[in-house]
């Protein structure tokens, strides 16, 4: 299903490129030996810039797991949080331009969240008021050092130039951290006692994979002012590989300890930056491209 | 410009390899480590593993206290998880078991552990991997069981005589019948009666004494009230008079645990006045009089703390491993080379809630299991079991 999905995405985005390309290549009614030159020119650019925004994920679990294993009613699944927690990231990209085609290389650093919260019950059959609940927020923070790979197309030439673009990623986990923070409700002390105990933070990098994979594809704009390029870029990360570490799933002691394993997922992201782009080939020694005329 | 595009090609082809290597679900992980906790939503049900077996399906067994109403002893619970450590059966026993002691001992397919009815006599109880076919024999003429371990496929047992006041040691066959059976005097006159603290070792929260069992070559042992004090006692089961004793503190120190190595090598714990020492290489007078002394003093373990000890086998090293309870609330994990008895390393298990041993094991891919006793929310005694790789192990014990 995921596999077909991502074949029907990439159909459709070649149908788009398609027919904007038969829409493009009308040459304007002013064309001359200039620009006839220029145009040329532009036929082929190197383009080099950073951008940086947010971003915010989220996670599709494929196995679930958990510490606390009940003997007397059904196990409760982790409940996700979806795009909710915002991350950042800054990218530098690197460009080449052919035909309004473009192949880009854009390591990244980036640092994304994302959270879930176990709740847990604890009742007298006998005597209602004594009850006792709990409740678990972790926020797990990651930061990736990311390679995308995207092949862009400029569906319009000129100053405003949308595009449309498709390609992978490779991620390399740099550091995770994970908050869990715990909440609750007990009747069971002579009164309502409603509590919130001081958040726990500790390093969890061995509970993520070292690295992942997945798939991009994303629309920007790119606007001409002189000699610089303006970028707006929206991309959307699907995540193919499983970013959990599964040997070391219980290996951080204080973790399992609060009663938590994380589970098999993968990581979906929607990243927005804003750049700028330089080209790296010019017209004149001015460092003019014709971009700028 | 072929050339380039195949570069780049080859580049692409590597980074994917190099990718499609992420990570990947593996059963087998999933069975080398894992930490469970076995929770009721019951506000008032509460477990206290002592011991577990590993069954044949790779699973665990694990023999529990837990309490029941209307009596002053604990009541006995078994529960049966997968080899992932995931929940799958359990069973609770009526108040005509009671005081369920260690070993929990693998005979055959069948596993089997020593209680006592609600007449204080020791019963016999046996039970399949499955947690069914339960067969349960009196046995008859012994009250108040303290500890067994199996003794070839026979049981040693020791118990307390509450009509003669003495310590008894039996051998007692697979049928519940009693083959052997020695008794051995408290000591008249004992300034502090022995009675008192025995009544409360059996009693659900009431002060526990370190009582062992065992053999070693012929000659049989126990740790126990022996004249006037707890006393690491050999016999040959046939003498009135012990062969040796390792004499403690009269009830406020002695060996806390015993295992053989060999011959009249042995690991040991001992406690004075509530602090704990380990002496993982010791040679016993095993026939003369001596008295417990020594050892490595573990300040950040528990007063008077449970201690279990495991001999264990990492990469073809004979280790020791000491499991116990620290002050900080995690079950301390300490091991030892067996040969030399120099110490090789620690490891915590457990954090936030409080965490208490019950008993190890060495499993059969050669990891160790775990058990023992968390309280959830700071208040729910709950069973918890943690599973360490053979890899973590050998990384231990290094």
């Amino acid at each position: 299903m995921k596999r077909l999905l991502l074949i029907m995405l990439c159909l459709a985005l070649l149908g788009t490129a398609s027919f904007a390309q038969t829409k493009k290549r009308k040459p304007p009614k002013n064309f001359n030996s200039k620009n006839k030159q220029d145009e040329k020119f532009l036929e082929k650019q190197f383009w080099m810039g950073l951008k940086a925004g947010t971003n915010f994920s989220k996670v599709h679990v494929t196995k679930e797991y958990s510490v606390i294993s009940p003997v007397n009613n059904e196990e409760t699944s982790k409940v996700y949080e979806s795009f909710n927690k915002p991350g950042f990231q800054v990218e530098l990209e690197l460009t080449f331009y052919f035909k309004g085609f473009s192949a880009s290389l854009q390591p990244t650093y980036r640092s994304s969240s994302f959270a879930y919260t176990n709740h847990y019950e604890w009742i007298d059959s006998e005597t209602a008021t004594n009850s006792l609940t709990l409740d678990y927020y972790q926020e797990q923070k990651l930061e990736y050092f990311e390679i995308p790979f995207v092949v862009k197309y400029d569906i319009l030439s000129g100053n405003l130039r949308p595009y449309i673009q498709l390609g992978g990623y490779g991620a390399f986990l740099i550091n995770a951290n994970k908050t869990v923070e715990v909440s609750g409700l007990d009747l069971a002390s002579g009164g309502e006692n409603p509590f919130t105990n001081e958040p726990v933070i500790v390093g969890a990098k061995d509970l993520f994979a070292k690295s992942n994979w997945g798939l991009i594809g994303g629309a920007g704009v790119n606007y001409n002012i002189g000699n610089i390029r303006i970028n707006l870029d929206i991309m959307y990360r699907y995540g193919m590989s499983n970013i959990a570490s599964t040997q070391n799933r219980y290996s951080n002691d204080r973790l399992a300890g609060v009663g938590d394993a994380m589970d098999d997922m993968t990581m979906d992201n929607i990243s927005i930056s804003l750049g700028a782009l330089f080209p790296l080939r010019f017209l004149s020694s001015g460092f003019k491209s014709s971009d700028s005329k | 410009m072929i050339k380039k595009i195949l570069s780049i090609l080859a580049l692409f082809l590597l980074a994917f390899g190099y990718f499609s290597c992420s990570e990947e679900s593996n059963p087998e992980f999933d069975q080398d480590n894992f930490t469970k906790i076995y929770d009721s939503n019951s506000f008032t049900a509460t477990y206290y593993p002592i011991d577990l077996e590993q069954t044949a399906d790779g699973g665990f067994i694990i023999l529990a206290r837990t309490e029941i109403e209307n009596t002053n002893f604990f009541g006995t619970y078994l529960l049966k998880a997968d080899q992932d450590g995931n929940f799958e059966n359990e069973m609770h026993f009526d108040a005509s078991f009671v005081n369920p002691v260690a070993k929990f001992m693998k005979v055959g397919d069948t596993y089997t552990f020593f209680c006592m009815d609600e007449f204080r006599m020791a019963k016999l109880v046996s039970i399949d991997g499955n947690l069914e076919n339960l067969t349960v024999s009196l046995v008859n003429g012994i009250t108040y069981p303290y500890v067994a371990a199996l003794d070839n496929t026979n049981f040693v047992l020791q118990s307390f005589n509450d009509v003669d006041k003495k310590t008894a040691m039996s051998i007692i066959n697979p049928a519940g019948n009693v083959v052997k059976n020695k008794e051995f005097d408290l000591g008249a006159g004992f300034e502090i009666d022995p009675e008192i603290d025995i009544v409360q070792h059996f009693f659900k929260f009431g002060k526990k004494i370190p009582f062992q069992v065992g053999k070693t070559g012929s000659t049989y042992y126990f740790n126990g009230f022996y004249n006037y004090s707890i006393a690491l006692v050999f016999t040959d089961l046939n003498a009135d008079d012990p062969q040796g004793v390792v004499y403690g503190e009269g009830d406020n120190g002695g060996i806390s645990t015993a295992v053989p190595i060999a011959g009249s090598k042995f690991a040991l714990a001992r406690t004075n006045f509530g602090k704990n020492y380990m002496l993982p290489n010791q040679t016993l007078n095993m026939s003369g009089i001596s008295s417990s002394e020594g050892g490595n003093p573990f300040p950040e373990l528990e007063i008077n703390a449970p201690i279990q000890i495991l001999r264990a086998t990492s990469e073809s090293k004979n280790v020791l491993v000491y499991a116990s309870n620290t002050r900080s609330k995690q079950i301390g994990l300490y091991f030892y080379d067996e040969t030399t008895g120099a110490f090789l390393s620690s490891r915590y298990l457990g954090f936030s809630n409080p965490f208490e041993i019950g008993n190890l094991t060495q499993t059969e891919d050669g990891g160790l299991a775990v058990c023992g006793t968390t309280y959830l929310a700071g208040r729910f005694p709950r069973i918890c079991l943690f599973k360490i790789s053979k890899e973590e192990l050998a990384k231990q014990v290094k």
